[in-house]
C-alpha cells in the first residue's frame, strides 16, 4: 500500500522524505527530470514527490491577446498557458503516473493560500480527483522532529476555505490584471503599430497610484526659507551643541534679533530635567517587519529578503517565514531553540544567559496568524557554508528571537535649559543605564550615548560659536521597496506573499526605477490615464473590499460566487469606457512609451557642451553602439564616446568623482553590474592602467 | 492646445501637471512674503536655482522667467 505525499518543492521533498524515513535514508529516483523519493515508515511506503510551486494557471478561454472584456476562465497546466514553462508538463506527467499507483494521498506543501490552492489543483488534476480524500500535514518548520510530529497528527482534510479564497485570489487577479492590461496594450498598439505590454492589476493599480502622487508632490514642491539658531556650550573644557528652544525661526529678522541678543552672553543652567525610562524588546519577526528590518540595515529589497528566508526555511534553519505573526507559541519550546543556539560559539554566552532565566517570556506583537507563528529559529546549524545575505539573516532572526526573551532597556535622557539672555537652549544628553535585550541585538543597534559632565543648576557656561543658518523645507521622502511594502501592509492591500512580487513588477515595467523609487513618465501616464478614465481601478477602497471579502471566504462567511460576480459587474463599465476611449488612451501611452524609451537611451548631461544630453546611439555605419550629444543635431556638439558592444548599459545615475563626466552602469549577463565612467581618458582609468 | 512647456495636450497654457506646479508657485509666493520681502522676479529665481524645488515648479519658473512674466500675479 503506497501513500503519496505531495510537497510543493524539491528541496522540502528531501527533507521531509529523510524526516519521515525510518532509517533517515529514503530511496532517491527519478521520474524523467523528476526526482522523488521513497520513504518506509511504519510498514508503509510514502512516495514523496514535489511540484515546483503552481504547475496550474488560471487562463482565459479566449486566448487572442487583442480581446477584452473576457470573463470566461478555467484552469490550465501552466505550459499550455506560459511560454517558456515547457518542463511543467513533466512536472505533471510523472505525478500523474505516481498518483496512479497510490492509495492514500497526503498533502504537504506549505501550510498558506498558495501552498494549498496549488496542492489542491494537482490533487484534483494531476491525480485524477483526490482533493477530497486527501490528509493534510500541517508545520511551521522543517526540522525532523516537526515534520514526523506532523505526520503522526494529519489533518483529516486538506483546507477547502482556504482553498476557496485562493482560487477567488488567481480569478480575481486574472480578471482585473488581464482585462485592464490588454486594454491599455491593445490601445497603445492599434495607435503606435507596436506592442509593448503595460500591465496594471487589482493591487498594482492602487500601489502605483501612492508612488504617482507622492512623485507628483516632489515635482510640484516649492520649498520655504526658515532659519535656525546654532550654539555650543562649553563645560568643563568640552563644546556640546545646544539647541535653541525653537527649532524652527520663521523670519529672518526675528533670528537675526535673537543671536545678536545671545551672542558673546553667557549662560545660566535653569533646569535640568532628568528622565528614566524602560524600552520593551523588540516583536518577535513577522515577514513585514523582517523585509523593514533588511532593507534598513542591508539594503536589500523585500523580494531578496523573502528569497533568501525561503532558502533559510527549506534548510531548516527558520521557520516558515510567510506569516503576519508577531507571535512565538510556548509549543514550539523556547528552551530547546536556545540549548540547540548554544553550540554555535556566537551565541553560546547569549543563549546560556537566557537559559540561567527561570521563566522564558517572549515581548510579543499584536499581529496573528492562525497558520504559522513569528519567523523564529529552529535551533538548527548551518549544513553548509551559508552565502552572506543567508549568514546576515539568520543571525537577524537569531537574535531578534533572543532579545524577544531580554529583559527591558533602561535608558536615561538628560535635558538641561540654558537661560542665555532670556533665550532657553537645550543641552540633551543620553545614555544606556542598562542594556537589557540590547545586548543580544547590539549588531544591529545605533547607541550612541552623549554623557555630560557633572552640572547644576544655577552654573554659569560659556556660549561658543553661536551663528545663525538659513535653511529650507524639504519636500517629501521618495519611496523605496521597504516604505512601499509598509504603505501597502497599511492600507491592506496585496497579501504577505505578493506585496514583494508587486514592487517588483512596477520596476521590471519599466513604471519606477532605482532605490528611492522614482516614477518614470509612462508610470505617471498610465495612473493619468486610469484616474481620468476609470478611477475606481486604482482605488485602493475597492482593492481592500474585495481583500476583506477573500477573508470572509477564507473563514466560511462569505461564497466565492458572489466575491466573483461583484467584481465583473465593476469591471464590465470601466472596460467598455476604456474601449470608448481606446483612441485617445493609445495616443497617450504610445507617446509615453516613446519617452520612457527614449529616456532609457539617454545617460546624463554631456559635459562638453554643457546643454545636450548624452544619449545611446548606434552608428549607421557599423552597427555599433557609442554616446553621442543630442546637440549634434542641432550641429552644436560633436562629441561622442565609445561603448561595450556587449551587455546592456544603462545610466548609473552619477558622475565620475575624478572626471565629472557621467557613468554607465554596464551588466554582462552572469556578472555583477560596473559602475564605469564613460571618459576613456578618465584620470583614474590612467592611474589603473599604470598600475 | 498643448501645454508650453512640455508639448503635452493640455486644455489651457500649461497641461495639468505643470497647471499644479504653476499654482503651488503661486500659493507658496504668499509664504516667501511673509517671511522677507522679495519681487515676484527674484522669487521665482530663488525657486528656479534652489536644489529642493521640485522639476515641474522649476520648469514652470524657469519658463515664467524666460518669457519675463516678472510682475507679481497677486
Amino acid at each position: 500500500m503506497k501513500t503519496l505525499l505531495l510537497c510543493e518543492k524539491p528541496s522540502a521533498a528531501r527533507r521531509i522524505a529523510m524526516a519521515l524515513d525510518d532509517e533517515g535514508h529514503p530511496l532517491e529516483k527519478k521520474l524523467g527530470i523528476v526526482p522523488y523519493y521513497e520513504s518506509r515508515r511504519n510498514g508503509k511506503i510514502l512516495i514523496i514527490v514535489p511540484a515546483i510551486g503552481h504547475l496550474y494557471t488560471v487562463t482565459p478561454k479566449i486566448r487572442n491577446r487583442d480581446v477584452y472584456p473576457v470573463f470566461d476562465f478555467e484552469w490550465v497546466p501552466r505550459h499550455e498557458a506560459e511560454r517558456g514553462a515547457k518542463e511543467i508538463k513533466k512536472w505533471i506527467d510523472a505525478i500523474s503516473k505516481l498518483s496512479a499507483d497510490a492509495e492514500d494521498f497526503i498533502l504537504a506543501t506549505d501550510y498558506d493560500i498558495e501552498g494549498a490552492t496549488l496542492g489542491y489543483m494537482i490533487l484534483k488534476y494531476a491525480c485524477g480527483g483526490k482533493e477530497d480524500r486527501a490528509k493534510r500535514m500541517k508545520f511551521s518548520t522543517l526540522t525532523t522532529s516537526e515534520l514526523r510530529s506532523s505526520y503522526d497528527k494529519l489533518l483529516d482534510s486538506i483546507e477547502f476555505p482556504m482553498i476557496e479564497a485562493g482560487i477567488c485570489r488567481h480569478l480575481l487577479d486574472a480578471i482585473y490584471g488581464i482585462n485592464l492590461s490588454r486594454a491599455l496594450t491593445v490601445a497603445a498598439k492599434k495607435w503606435s503599430g507596436r506592442y509593448s505590454t503595460i500591465s496594471t492589476g487589482r493591487v498594482q493599480g492602487p500601489t502605483l497610484k501612492f508612488l504617482v502622487d507622492r512623485e507628483k508632490e516632489i515635482n510640484c514642491f516649492v520649498p520655504l526659507p526658515f532659519w535656525r539658531i546654532n550654539a555650543k556650550v562649553e563645560i568643563a573644557g568640552h563644546l556640546f551643541t545646544i539647541e535653541f528652544e525653537k527649532k524652527v525661526i520663521k523670519s529672518q529678522k526675528e533670528a537675526t534679533e535673537i543671536a545678536e541678543a545671545c551672542r558673546d552672553k553667557k549662560g545660566k543652567i535653569v533646569n535640568i530635567e532628568v528622565r528614566e525610562f524602560r524600552q520593551k524588546p523588540p516583536v518577535p519577526f513577522d515577514l513585514g517587519t523582517l523585509q523593514r528590518e533588511a532593507y534598513s540595515l542591508f539594503k536589500y529589497t523585500p523580494r531578496r529578503t523573502a528569497d533568501v528566508a525561503e532558502r533559510l526555511y527549506l534548510e531548516a534553519l527558520i521557520s516558515y517565514p510567510r506569516t503576519s505573526s508577531q507571535k512565538l507559541p510556548k509549543s514550539i519550546n523556547y528552551r530547546s531553540i536556545l540549548e540547540s543556539l548554544i553550540r554555535d560559539s556566537r551565541y553560546k554566552k547569549l543563549a546560556g544567559m537566557l537559559l540561567d532565566k527561570k521563566d522564558l517570556v517572549p515581548n510579543e506583537g499584536r499581529k496573528d496568524d492562525p497558520a504559522h507563528p513569528a519567523i523564529y529559529p529552529t535551533g538548527n546549524l548551518p549544513e553548509r557554508k551559508l552565502s552572506v545575505s543567508e549568514m546576515r539573516l539568520w543571525d537577524l532572526i537569531v537574535r531578534r528571537f533572543m532579545a524577544a526573551f531580554g529583559e527591558p532597556a533602561v535608558k536615561q535622557s538628560v535635558k538641561v535649559s540654558i537661560d542665555v539672555n532670556g533665550y532657553i537652549f537645550y543641552l540633551k544628553g543620553r545614555r544606556v543605564l542598562k542594556e537589557g535585550w540590547i545586548t543580544f541585538y547590539r549588531p544591529f543597534m545605533r547607541v550612541e550615548d552623549i554623557i555630560l559632565p557633572p552640572i547644576k543648576e544655577g552654573q554659569i557656561v560659556e556660549i561658543k560659536d553661536l551663528s545663525i543658518e538659513m535653511d529650507f523645507t524639504k519636500p517629501p521622502a521618495r519611496y523605496n521597496p521597504s516604505s512601499l511594502l509598509k504603505r501597502m501592509e497599511d492600507e491592506g492591500i496585496g497579501t504577505k506573499a505578493t506585496r514583494a512580487e508587486i514592487i517588483d513588477t512596477l520596476y521590471t515595467r519599466g513604471y519606477i526605477s532605482g532605490d528611492r523609487a522614482v516614477v518614470s513618465e509612462l508610470g505617471l501616464d498610465v495612473i493619468d490615464i486610469l484616474d481620468r478614465h476609470c478611477p475606481e481601478v486604482i482605488s485602493v477602497e475597492f482593492t481592500r473590499e474585495l481583500e476583506e471579502s477573500m477573508e470572509k471566504i477564507q473563514e466560511g462567511n462569505e461564497k466565492l460566487e458572489n466575491v466573483l460576480e461583484r467584481a465583473v459587474n465593476k469591471l464590465t463599465p470601466v472596460l467598455l469606457r476604456l474601449k470608448k476611449s481606446e483612441k485617445q488612451i493609445g495616443e497617450e501611452l504610445s507617446l509615453a512609451i516613446r519617452e520612457s524609451r527614449m529616456n532609457q537611451r539617454i545617460i546624463g548631461d554631456c559635459p562638453v557642451c554643457g546643454t545636450g544630453k548624452l544619449i545611446i546611439l548606434r552608428s549607421r555605419k557599423t552597427g555599433k553602439r557609442f554616446l553621442g550629444c543630442t546637440s549634434f543635431f542641432k550641429h552644436s556638439c560633436n562629441v561622442s564616446f565609445p561603448l561595450p558592444q556587449k551587455g546592456k548599459v544603462t545610466a548609473a545615475g552619477k558622475v565620475c568623482s575624478e572626471c565629472g563626466f557621467p557613468m554607465i552602469r554596464l551588466k554582462l549577463k552572469g556578472k555583477r553590474p560596473l559602475v564605469i565612467c564613460v571618459n576613456p581618458n578618465c584620470p583614474g582609468k590612467e592611474r589603473k592602467d599604470s598600475r | 492646445m498643448t501645454c508650453k512647456i512640455c508639448g503635452k495636450r493640455s486644455k489651457s497654457e500649461f497641461c495639468e501637471r505643470h497647471t499644479e506646479a504653476y499654482k503651488s508657485l503661486l500659493r507658496m509666493y504668499d509664504e516667501w512674503k511673509k517671511v522677507m520681502d522679495i519681487s515676484w522676479r527674484n522669487y521665482l529665481k530663488e525657486i528656479k536655482e534652489n536644489p529642493y524645488t521640485g522639476k515641474w515648479a522649476k520648469e514652470v519658473a524657469a519658463y515664467l522667467l524666460a518669457s519675463e512674466m516678472k510682475d507679481s500675479p497677486q
